[in-house]
């Protein structure tokens, strides 16, 4: 990459209402054990409140705003807005995407838009690495607005009832990348798919196979083949390929950064990563649950605030996703 | 950008069934508002057959469009690093949980890929797929070759876009490659006009409506258009909008409009055509018309304009294309190939 893109903000908008995962548990009538619930090491997640206000692509607008103030970026000098949802939207997409939506009410009106599809945790990455592709090789282009908005299906936020694998709440979040931006500077991105997987998580029902069976339009996971993918092993593999490309080693990197899955996936990730992976990624999970595209920017803004990072460190934010995906991003402080 | 990445290959795949255009009308359902375009959209839109998927899914049309352009180019599927699914209408399963990106990279063994979906610019996703891809093999020396694809399968009865188009099922593949010295991209350039984002979208089965349950279709997956803004509010900037991406390519590239030699233009309609043509003053011999027989393919309209325009001989060596389309969101893009 030309010239070195950087985070200047990130802001997380998240449902002000909670819900214990007992009670979740209870009303999706999934069996709640202590042994559950030590495999998960999630408490509570925000949940919408059914406001319109609190419409994934109106926390999105929400989210977009903040980062925006917090960075100090005029809405008309954004270039592209780059959205990175998971969940289904208020409409079905491709036909309507929510960024078209946020960069009309964040008034970022001179930039263009795009989504991406498909790599569920990783989408982030995704989006982060495009971005940063667009910023550093399009002279006209300076900076990106990175959105989410992601809101559960009801009914479906214990994903697999049968052996719960996470408990997913409602939120959005938003990044601002420049181009020289001071700090967070995203250094690479390693992307890696095995379509072999393209179907272990997915929405069987309200598209072109089941068009009218709502039954199926629940998040499904086929378990066995998720618990046979080698999550942890492929992210620490991407994450020394991309240390290498960068002339670093592992003990470089101050911290890891995870998806907030269960504390099981942690426990898997701390064991790859030696025990670097941050704290920040424990409390988020225990007092959000999954929050999906919004589990990164959540923990980049607690690992800041936290002040355990200093200026220069080395940070890995690393990523498994349905498709199956794995995704590993290096930023330097 | 990386002023050597060019178009390999590209090629396209329409299911062999057709369906008369006067059966199309006569099956969906009749609209009911007016169109300000002074035509008859049923007699005047210069289609007169559409493809029709039949038991092919919208990925069975990515796969063999993916694999015919692959046989066509002669590359090792092991030597594609990135799949990006460009498709703008509903998929197999709900996205953007899920894409057809993954299935394609299984289907035709490219192991060594990542594989994505970009979601955004219905027809115009073309071109902002582009963008991207082009950014990413530009910024990142491992990513030397990506696979472009896209399938569409309309649902049942909704092949009538009134007061827009009609449209075909189909399948379309790119192939991108760095170190090309013909067909060499020179310049992507997007735009959107977000506030239009609610005029042209699919409900989805969360959103359906009781009455609609146990009907002839299921009408929440067809496309609502409100035509009174479609009339009041796009209508007006649309070809501002065109000369606004297409004047922008230019100017990246330091090229002029008299510089291209050959246009490739959606085929929504014979009177949509003809106002692109005149707006531009351009002669329709240097605007694709060979596919509008196929009927509109939504963002695969620009790999087929393209391939048919080689497949006749429009396209000559040396000859700078122009490569401009819109799309719901809205979103409209230009760009430029260089042969």
């Amino acid at each position: 990459m030309k010239s070195p893109v950087g985070i200047l903000a990130a802001s997380c908008h998240l449902p002000q209402h909670k819900r214990s995962v007992e009670d979740l548990f209870r009303e999706e009538g999934v069996n709640f054990s202590s042994h559950v619930a030590a495999r998960l090491g999630i408490k509570q997640v925000p949940i919408r409140n059914g406001q319109a206000s609190e419409s994934a692509s109106n926390m999105a607008v929400a989210a977009g705003r903040e980062a925006l103030q917090r960075a100090k970026v005029d809405p008309l000098t954004v270039d592209v807005v780059v959205e990175y949802s998971i969940m289904p939207q208020e409409y079905l997409v491709p036909v309507w995407n929510m960024s078209n939506k946020v960069q009309a009410e964040v008034g970022a009106s001179k930039s263009f838009v795009v989504g991406f599809s498909g790599g569920g945790s990783s989408n982030f990455m995704v989006a982060l690495s495009s971005a940063a592709a667009m910023l550093s090789e399009n002279d006209s282009m300076k900076t990106a607005l990175l959105v989410t908005g992601d809101t559960t299906i009801p009914g479906n936020r214990v994903l697999n009832p049968d052996d719960p694998v996470t408990v997913m709440g409602d939120g959005a979040s938003a990044v601002v990348l420049q181009s020289d931006a001071p700090g967070g500077v995203v250094i690479d991105t390693e992307l890696w798919s095995d379509g072999n997987n393209h179907d272990i998580c997915y929405i069987p029902g309200g598209s072109l196979i089941h068009p009218d069976d709502i039954s199926l339009y629940r998040m499904r996971l086929d378990k066995a083949r998720y618990d046979a993918f080698p999550k942890a092993e492929t992210l620490r593999r991407l994450s020394d390929k991309l240390l290498e490309r960068a002339g670093l080693k592992f003990s470089n990197v101050a911290c890891v950064l995870c998806s907030n899955i269960s504390s099981q996936d942690e426990a898997v990730m701390q064991q790859a990563f030696e025990g670097k992976v941050s704290p920040v990624c424990a409390s988020n999970r225990e007092s959000h649950g999954h929050l999906q595209g919004t589990d990164f920017p959540l923990n980049y803004l607690s690992l800041t605030e936290s002040g355990s990072v200093k200026q220069g460190d080395y940070v890995l934010g690393v990523s498994h996703g349905m498709g199956t995906t794995a995704a590993v991003s290096l930023f330097r402080y | 950008m990386n002023a050597n990445i060019g178009i390999f290959e590209a090629n396209y795949y329409l299911p062999p069934t057709k369906k008369a255009l006067s059966q199309v009308f006569q099956d969906e359902e009749k609209p009911t508002e007016a169109f300000a375009a002074n035509v008859d959209f049923e007699k005047d839109i210069g289609i007169e057959a559409l493809h029709i998927a039949k038991n092919e899914t919208a990925a069975d049309l990515c796969i063999n469009a993916a694999k015919l352009t692959m046989v066509k180019s002669g590359i090792d599927p092991k030597e594609i690093d990135l799949i990006i699914d460009f498709t703008s209408i509903p998929e197999d399963y709900v996205a953007p949980t899920w894409s057809a990106a993954g299935q394609v990279q299984k289907a035709i063994g490219a192991t060594r890929a990542f594989a994505t979906a970009i979601n955004t610019g219905g027809c115009a996703s073309y071109q902002t797929t582009l963008k991207v891809a082009c950014s990413l093999m530009s910024a990142n020396d491992r990513y030397n070759t990506a696979l472009l694809v896209a399938g569409d399968k309309t649902p049942e009865f909704n092949h009538n876009y009134f007061p827009i188009t009609v449209v075909s099922d189909g399948g379309s593949a790119v192939i991108l490659k760095k170190n090309m010295t013909k067909r060499r991209i020179l310049g992507v350039e997007v735009a959107t006009v977000g506030r239009l984002h609610d005029m042209w979208f699919i409900p989805g089965i969360h959103n359906r409506k009781p009455e609609d349950v146990g009907g002839k279709y299921p009408r929440w997956l067809h496309v609502c258009g409100d035509v009174q803004r479609f009339n009041k509010e796009l209508i007006p900037i649309n070809l501002f909008m065109f000369r606004k991406v297409m004047l922008g390519v230019l100017k990246q590239v330091g090229k002029k409009m008299q510089d291209v030699a050959y246009f490739v233009y959606p085929t929504f309609s014979a009177w949509d055509l003809k106002a692109f043509c005149q707006a531009f003053n351009l002669p329709l011999e240097k605007v694709s018309t060979e596919n509008m027989h196929h009927g509109h393919l939504q963002e695969t309209d620009m790999v087929v304009g393209y391939v048919d325009a080689l497949e006749a001989g429009r396209i000559k060596d040396g000859d700078l294309v122009m490569l401009a389309t819109n799309g719901a969101g809205f979103s409209w893009g230009a760009s430029l190939v260089q042969h």
